[in-house]
């Protein structure tokens, strides 16, 4: 019941990682996608952020400290197998699109 | 510096050298990140960040993180468009092979598609599958 609201209705954090998927294919030289696929990559992306946030905790837990630092993050990506090599000529690439930050207006009128 | 625990392999010396630039390569980058606007907004990765109980002060470590995982999805993608053009090459090989169809090759729509994906997917040790109760 609750599902089907969020599918009509949408869940605008998802829709960002959408569009964000959408970009990275458009990019990559796909015309066109599945629905299965951009659903499957949007799932995998948005998990992977979670993933990502709950590793890089446990590691700056594990030191006793509460906030995050970047050494921390840098050991769970690292742990979880992802490649930081050529992490900076990806972030710095020319033909990246950049997802306007959604406006508060939605969330004032609550 | 005596070669004489390395029995004259200098390999160990470039090693260490290797690791500081990889290093310095990723501080720099990190420096970069201050003012830098990410694909994915910083509100969005935080949220997320935040479900698994990350709370972090510093937006360089959102924006890390945000980079960090398109880049994975970006060499997912990438595997999967090999593996769509290496199919539709051989499709299209084995079929025609003439070469008015070498030509389309060039300007080809491509789609991904899960045929494509699953593979690519599968190098990375992910196994795609639907539910068993899933039609």
């Amino acid at each position: 019941m609750e599902k089907q609201e969020t599918q009509t209705t949408g869940n605008p954090r998802r829709k960002i990682l959408h569009m964000a998927i959408s970009s990275i294919l458009m990019e990559k030289g796909f015309e066109s996608a599945e629905k299965a696929c951009v659903e499957t990559l949007t799932e995998m992306l948005q998990s992977l952020l979670v993933e990502i946030g709950q590793s890089s905790r446990n590691y700056c837990e594990l030191s006793g400290r509460t906030t995050p630092v970047i050494g921390d993050v840098v050991v769970a990506l690292i742990n979880m197998g992802i490649s930081l090599q050529g992490i900076d000529s990806f972030g710095k690439r020319d033909s990246r699109h950049i997802i306007p930050t959604p406006q508060q207006a939605s969330q004032q009128k609550q | 510096m005596s070669g004489g625990d390395n029995f004259g392999i200098h390999r160990g010396a470039a090693r260490p050298q290797d690791d500081r630039t990889q290093g310095q390569i990723l501080s720099d980058f990190l420096l970069q990140l201050e003012d830098y606007t990410p694909t994915i907004p910083d509100a969005v990765t935080s949220h997320y960040l935040n479900t698994a109980g990350f709370e972090a002060n510093d937006p360089r470590i959102v924006r890390l993180i945000s980079i960090a995982a398109q880049k994975f999805i970006s060499d997912v993608v990438n595997d999967a468009l090999q593996h769509c053009k290496t199919r539709t090459s051989n499709v299209s090989g084995s079929s025609h092979g003439s070469s008015k169809n070498k030509a389309g090759t060039k300007d080809r729509k491509y789609t991904l598609t899960m045929e494509d994906l699953t593979p690519a997917l599968a190098d990375y040790g992910i196994t795609v599958r639907k539910a068993h109760y899933f039609v």
